[in-house]
């Protein structure tokens, strides 16, 4: 199915990143009823960086594009490093109490559903693993309860642990593979050519590509 | 071999050379490498000795290309190799008891590295020479020079620096040039004295700009002299106390170019030459290529996020895939009148590229001339800046659409290779991944502080 949510040409990351979290609203048909039917401009801003994008919800199509319309009905400032974080700070938002309706429609569609970490996971391999240069099994470890759930060939060629709640992020496309290894936030077991190949595709997935 | 290695063995012990300095140049263009001592350099000569691979490995920012893996890499980090090309040995003039070498990188095994931008440019001399034509080529290199110290124009994050000049830009004034003289005396006793040809110099057209114009030489010989020129004006500028950059735009106005001329000769005679007002069929398919493949080709004359705020028209940088016979506003500018003096000069590059990518990709772009008989369109007989949006070949006017368009051209990949075409644009998308996720500001319309910190000092 053609996605209704469209990119600016020559897109930057942020509106790569925003249109792929967009249409993870249509594989619910609910979500993607609202998508279609959601209209304004919306004003999607980092509060640690330049990075800033418009979404224009126009009734049956989405465009993202970068920069800020000067005529947004709503702003949303987020910080950007922690949207990843268990509990991140809330955005800060003006003009949805003028716009409430849009301001609803856009909370539930900037937050679409994410299955457990085991289904992000799954997702996750299937669309890395064709990809040349990844490893031929990975095996993944919750740290949370000790829960492993093994994908292609056995035994793994490399291995990932984390919490279940980094693991569902970076599966997700929520965070990026390498970033939160340098953090300290997962750990892994493997050749550096693995790690570097898993994170070109974590980035990949993050934006969607 | 052997006798220039004995040769260079005694020139060591008779000049009292204590350290050789060995240098390679990344695909970003920097100069990386080692000092070994007189006896590790003799002792390694034959095979040349080991550097991390990860000298490759980082952007200008410092930060490790985490995202891919190249196949030539062990699985986890390992060596390559710098292997010396001993006719580049030359004493230091600053520094008596060293000397430098340019080396080739390659892999463990011997075999080239993908991502050695000279050894990819001499594959391209040497393919041309297997189908009996000789290239020379000579680069005419920009800088802007200020009178500030380095901690000083860091301190003012390289903006409102004070020209090495009038503050008026004018070009070719003896006047400006005559605030330059102690710094370019200075440049020009230690480019002489390592054997760098230089054939004039002048003042440019920005303030404190200064333009050399090297010798024509062998293609390899003509990049290792950029990076030989490059190397010895920042160190002068370190010596003496004041700044220089290569950056393609460090300011909101003014831009360095790297302009590159070539000439090839088959048989001694001049292939550019037009005899009779016309260019021969040889020609004809060389220059089509050339100007075929410079959508392509920009990606590497233009490698940064900044290369590309130089590229706006009336500003003698090239928007569009054009050529002219003496025609300065064209991309390609033909001069074909004189045998002794036939040649083209590709205009596109900035200051900031790789000089062996540069000729690389003005060479491959030739050979796929001649290999996909690309025809030649008129000359734009019309002044290449300014032009409407559509109906004319614009040039690529970011890093990923000018990755792009390298990426689907099949006649430039083939003639540089697909294993450093990869390498490349991966690169170049991780540039553009750098500057929007890191601090740049993807709607500034003028030179970022993100792009002064990253390029000023390094490119």
């Amino acid at each position: 199915m053609e996605s209704i949510v469209d990119v600016e040409h020559d897109p930057v990351p942020l509106v790569l990143i925003m249109a792929n979290v967009l249409r993870r609203n249509e594989s619910d048909p609910k979500r993607a009823r609202l998508l279609a039917h959601t209209a304004g401009r919306v004003v999607f801003r980092s509060a640690s960086d330049p990075q800033v994008v418009t979404i224009e919800f126009r009734r049956g199509r989405v465009m993202v594009t970068r920069g800020a319309a000067p005529d947004a009905d709503m702003t949303i400032v987020a910080d950007l490093a922690t949207m990843s974080e268990e509990k991140p700070p809330k955005p800060a938002v003006s003009g949805a109490l003028s716009h409430l309706r849009l301001a609803l429609a856009v909370s539930k569609l900037l937050d679409p559903p994410v299955g457990d970490w085991q289904q992000e996971a799954e997702r996750f391999w299937a669309y890395a693993s064709p990809r040349p240069g990844c490893p031929s099994g990975l095996k993944v470890t919750c740290l949370d309860d000790g829960r492993v759930a093994e994908f292609g060939v056995r035994p793994a060629e490399y291995e990932i642990h984390g919490t279940a709640h980094r693991l569902r992020s970076v599966f997700s496309g929520g965070s990026v593979l390498g970033e939160d290894l340098l953090a300290g936030k997962l750990y892994a077991v493997g050749m550096l050519r693995h790690t570097a190949e898993l994170t070109g595709c974590s980035l990949d997935w993050m934006m969607g590509r | 071999m052997s006798s220039l290695m004995d040769e260079i063995g005694e020139r060591i012990h008779r000049d009292g050379i204590r350290w050789v300095r060995t240098d390679a140049v990344t695909l970003d263009g920097l100069v990386i490498g080692k000092h070994l001592s007189a006896t590790k350099f003799l002792g390694s000569l034959a095979t040349g000795h080991a550097i991390s691979e990860i000298a490759h490995g980082m952007d200008l920012g410092g930060t490790p290309y985490l995202a891919w893996w190249n196949d030539w890499r062990p699985d986890a980090l390992g060596d390559i190799v710098m292997r010396p090309d001993l006719d580049t040995f030359a004493v230091l003039p600053d520094r008596p008891n060293t000397a430098t070498v340019l080396c080739d990188n390659v892999e463990l095994s011997g075999d080239p590295l993908p991502l050695c931008s000279r050894s990819l440019l001499r594959r391209l001399v040497d393919e041309l020479a297997g189908r009996g034509l000789c290239a020379r080529a000579a680069f005419e290199v920009e800088a802007m020079v200020f009178a500030e110290s380095p901690s000083a124009a860091r301190r003012l994050g390289w903006r409102g620096l004070t020209p090495m000049s009038l503050p008026a830009a004018l070009g070719y004034l003896h006047q400006n040039t005559r605030h330059q003289y102690r710094y370019l005396d200075e440049v020009l006793r230690r480019l002489e004295a390592i054997g760098v040809p230089i054939e004039g110099f002048h003042d440019e057209a920005a303030p404190g700009q200064i333009e050399l114009n090297l010798d024509p030489a062998d293609p390899v010989a003509a990049a290792d002299h950029v990076v030989r020129i490059k190397q010895t004006m920042r160190d002068v500028a370190a010596d003496q106390g004041c700044v220089v950059t290569f950056m393609a735009k460090p300011s909101a106005e003014y831009g360095n170019g790297l302009h590159v001329h070539h000439s090839l000769t088959r048989d001694g005679s001049a292939v550019f030459h037009a005899v009779d007002g016309n260019l021969g069929d040889e020609a004809r398919r060389w220059l089509g290529g050339v100007v075929a493949t410079l959508p392509a080709a920009t990606s590497l004359h233009c490698p940064n996020i900044n290369s590309f705020r130089r590229m706006v028209g009336f500003s003698a940088a090239p928007t569009v895939a054009s050529w002219g016979h003496d025609d300065k506003s064209a991309a390609v500018r033909v001069l074909s009148r004189s045998a002794s003096a036939a040649r083209i000069e590709c205009r596109v590059a900035g200051g900031d590229a790789n000089p062996y990518l540069v000729l690389a990709a003005v060479l491959a772009g030739g050979l796929a001339g001649l290999d996909h008989d690309i025809d030649l369109p008129p000359p734009i007989g019309v002044a290449s800046w300014g032009l409407p949006p559509t109906g004319w070949p614009h040039l690529p006017t970011t890093i990923t659409s000018a990755a792009e368009a390298l990426e689907a051209d099949g006649r430039l990949r083939a003639a540089l290779g697909d294993p450093f075409v990869e390498q490349w644009i991966k690169t170049r998308r991780w540039e553009w991944l750098m500057y929007h996720t890191t601090g740049g500001d993807a709607s500034a319309v003028a030179t970022t502080g993100w792009e002064l910190t990253r390029y000023f000092e390094v490119v």
